[in-house]
């Protein structure tokens, strides 16, 4: 028993005996107290001089934060980074965050209090604690209190300690020592262990690619995939030719997709616009203008657009007096069936979309020469 | 037995050790065996129940248009709802220093975690795909998306995971000291995972401070908390349009209803515990007594529930509503709302008689009918709302599946399985919370446990003295 002494410690019967003793030998200089009870017994803290639980402020600090945080994520989830429309109430309706908010306030609090008082006050876990291996403790947390006076240094005086506790009333003492130190580790331990370890990382990983990679392909999870379709370039035995798609059926048009016979702008200068030229269809003449004519022709319209240096392409300037003239039926032959570089837009733009983009380029190529009679 | 005995337990801390921490230490008798078997095998049939409804999906069921929400919701809220009691009784009982609470409180903080435990796992296959039940939760994905915080679903995932992590936290800090006098009696590899389970407690003095504040601090929290939870659970139908669930009712009705089916299956279990493991002394009639006066209080808060659902209907002049409420007594399922009548508010009323409140056969039918009246409740509220709501076109009858019943009984064998481990493992009872409440147990010149003590007389501290420690003000009180 050469180890250094941990504490010399008394046993008392009683809660009174411990009370008793701790007020006797508190403040007495006999070094630093400590009492072991098998449940909490009141008016010990008082008697051992130990300071108050500071629990309740730092509960009170994470709860708050809790609070805190609760809102700012629901609003900067909901309100900010995708917000959710639900019923054409406002984005940030906090009432509607008021329950997350209050639970996550509990959970955060509940830790801190759980975490703080465990861990942190009371520094556990200490599985290697001199007082568990003291003879003692079994009694201690069943039915006997002891109080212990630790040792300060190298000048502890043991005998004296157990005098004074035996003084003060203890039943019997025990002199606790720090359990003694585990030999160094072996070699052989040590590489097993990182052995181990490494071991433990390839299964870790192993069983990460299993979860990403295999886990979702097996039944059931794959289940969403084998829904009966069509891939892409595979042949259907459904339909006839092997087309995915229904055929149209014989001696039908379908909505929107009329044959156009034309093949010459002069022949399609028959046409006139069907549309009317309202505010809405120029709406849609300028959004489909920019999405698939501005990048060559410009937002203006007049040949200067982004891609036209990357092309090699010139487009023409679309405002010059001889597109003005150009008939309506003509720009629609352009658009359908394209003109020198440029290709055919006819399956990019439905029919009234090309009809709309021509409305506009009216208005573009009249706002390139206003009068003062077009304001209002 | 007097019903006035509160404890009539052994009167020492070491018999207190000797009785309750013996039987987790001592092999189960056939009993225990019998009924674990029985309780296993339920369990094992629920979770091939459950097995075959996620590799099939959820087609399993009887769910479908128009009642959507079944079995699986039902079970949902009934079993939170049995959890409510075990945290009103660790503590709002506790708050009300209710002392009668020591005996019956651990026993009754398990229930709710196993309690809460099964009723996650039916949100989870109600998913249908739970293998993706992550999605519930705010992560930041590559997808950008987060979830809708305005629904209740999402309230509910917080509540009850916050419900189940909390009970969880405050069940193991009581334990920690009992499982400490656990390893001081044990040897071998028990005592090694006792030392680890109870993180190396020693009970010092400067722990207990901080250790009794946190279990305070836990208190309250769990107080406010058990309130909220099936709160929130009834804002899952509250919050929506559907004839008979749009009440402002709900919330306290919900809670009063987990309470009345949470203190009947805590005294179901308790004449169990009682019965089979030689409690009657720590666990008198007195506790039981008490528990199921809770019980017919909260029956009859029940019936004021029913009827004032009767009143908002009336009073609300809404055909649609008026429809439901009619469904509910003579309608297709009219005979549930009758049985929930029946079991909750009717046979409660037997409790009246001390005679009747202190019979082990009366308390245990009764219990049984508040169980079966609970679960036939969220049945009416449920399955009867949903079948006709607003267009006569797509009414529809609802009809449960046998994988719907094996869940179900499944439910109840999942939770007996665990109550009847923890009942041979862990210590029953909250051994170190009765031997702070034993009489002596605490110093003659303090105040009783849990009275506030007299203005503390300051004495006149004399040089040489050692200094007095001033009387505790009220650190317990």
């Amino acid at each position: 028993m050469g180890e250094r002494v941990f504490a010399v410690l008394g046993v008392f019967a009683g809660p009174d005996a411990l009370l008793d003793a701790a007020s006797k030998l508190e403040g007495r200089g006999v070094g630093k107290l400590e009492a072991y009870t098998p449940y909490p017994v009141h008016g010990l803290g008082e008697a051992l001089a130990l300071r108050r639980s500071p629990l309740a402020g730092m509960v009170m600090v994470m709860g708050t934060l809790g609070t805190a945080a609760a809102f700012l994520f629901q609003w900067w989830m909901n309100a900010y980074d995708y917000p959710i429309v639900v019923g054409g109430k406002p984005l940030a309706s906090w009432q509607a965050f008021v329950p997350i908010m209050f639970e996550v306030t509990v959970l955060f609090s509940a830790f801190t209090a759980w975490l703080g008082a465990v861990f942190l006050l009371c520094r556990l876990p200490g599985l290697w604690h001199p007082m568990l291996s003291s003879s003692s403790m079994p009694k201690l947390t069943r039915d006997r209190f002891a109080l212990s006076i630790e040792s300060q240094g190298r000048d502890f005086d043991a005998e004296a300690t157990r005098e004074a506790l035996r003084d003060a009333g203890a039943l019997e003492t025990e002199v606790v020592r720090f359990p003694p130190a585990p030999k160094p580790a072996s070699l052989t331990l040590l590489l097993g262990l990182a052995g181990a370890g490494a071991l433990a990382c390839v299964v870790a990983g192993l069983a990460t690619y299993w979860t990403i990679k295999v886990f979702p392909t097996l039944p059931p999870m794959s289940r969403m995939l084998q829904q009966p379709r069509l891939g892409a370039q595979r042949s259907s035995s459904v339909f006839a030719g092997s087309a995915g798609f229904a055929p149209v059926a014989e001696g039908t048009v379908a909505r929107g997709r009329l044959p156009y016979p034309f093949k010459t702008p002069e022949e399609a200068a028959v046409l006139g616009n069907p549309l009317p030229r309202t505010k809405a269809v120029l709406a849609e003449g300028k959004r489909r203008f920019d999405t698939v004519c501005r990048v060559c022709h410009g937002p203006l319209a007049d040949g200067k657009g982004t891609l036209t240096k990357a092309y090699g392409a010139s487009p023409a300037d679309l405002r010059t007096r001889r597109y003005q003239a150009f008939p309506d039926g003509s720009v629609y032959h352009a658009i359908m069936s394209g003109k020198n570089a440029m290709p055919s837009f006819a399956k990019a733009l439905t029919e009234d979309e090309r009809w709309s983009i021509i409305h506009y380029l009216r208005a573009l190529q009249r706002a390139a020469d206003a009068k003062d009679s077009d304001l209002p | 037995m007097a019903a006035e005995t509160l404890f009539a337990g052994p009167s020492t801390a070491a018999g207190l050790d000797d009785q309750v921490l013996a039987v987790p230490e001592s092999r189960p008798p056939l009993p225990w065996w019998l009924a674990f078997a029985c309780a296993a095998s339920l369990a094992g049939l629920g979770l091939a129940c459950m097995a075959y409804t996620v590799y099939t999906g959820i087609g399993a069921w009887g769910n479908n248009r128009p009642v959507v929400w079944a079995f699986d919701i039902i079970n949902f809220v009934f079993w939170i709802g049995i959890g409510h009691a075990g945290t009103l009784i660790s503590a709002i009982l506790l708050m009300f220093r209710a002392r009668w609470r020591n005996a019956i409180s651990r026993f009754a903080e398990a229930m709710t975690i196993f309690a809460v435990m099964v009723a996650g796992m039916f949100p989870l296959i109600h998913l249908g795909r739970p293998w993706v039940n992550f999605w519930l939760f705010p992560y930041p994905n590559q997808r950008g998306l987060w979830p809708n915080f305005r629904s209740p679903l999402m309230w509910d995932v917080f509540a009850v995971s916050t419900y189940f992590s909390v009970s969880l936290l405050f069940w193991y800090l009581g334990l920690i000291p009992d499982i400490a006098s656990m390893r001081d009696r044990a040897r071998g590899w028990r005592r090694n995972l006792y030392t680890v389970l109870s993180l190396g407690w020693r009970g010092a003095a400067s722990h207990w401070l901080h250790y009794e504040k946190a279990y305070t601090l836990l208190a309250g929290l769990a107080t406010g908390l058990v309130l909220s939870v099936h709160s929130v659970v009834s804002f899952d139908f509250a919050v929506s349009l559907v004839p008979g669930w749009h009440m402002t009712i709900f919330p306290p009705y919900f809670v009063v209803g987990a309470i009345f089916s949470g203190f009947a299956m805590v005294v179901l279990g308790l004449v169990v515990v009682r019965s089979t493991m030689g409690m009657g002394n720590i666990v008198t009639d007195r506790h039981l007594d008490l528990a199921n006066k809770v019980v017919l209080g909260t029956s009859c808060l029940m019936g004021y529930s029913y009827l004032l659902e009767g009143f908002t209907a009336w009073y609300s002049m809404n055909p649609y509503i008026h429809h439901t409420f009619g469904n509910y007594v003579h309608g297709t399922y009219g005979w549930a709302g009758w049985v929930a009548v029946i079991c909750n508010v009717l046979v409660p009323q037997l409790y009246w008689s001390n005679r009747a409140r202190n019979s082990l056969p009366v308390m245990v039918g009764v219990s049984l009918s508040a169980l079966a009246g609970m679960w036939f409740e969220r049945f009416v509220i449920i399955v009867i709302s949903l079948h006709q709501d607003y267009l006569p076109s797509s009414w529809g009858l609802y009809k449960p599946t046998p994988v719907d019943f094996g869940i179900l009984l499944g439910s109840f064998g999942m939770f007996f399985s665990m109550v009847l481990l923890f009942a041979r493992v862990l210590p029953v009872v909250a051994t170190t919370e009765l031997k702070a409440s034993l009489p002596g147990s605490q110093p003659r010149r303090g105040p009783p446990y849990g009275l506030r003590p007299p203005p503390p007389a300051r004495p006149e501290s004399e040089p040489g003295q050692p200094r007095r420690a001033v009387r505790p003000e009220d650190r317990h009180g």
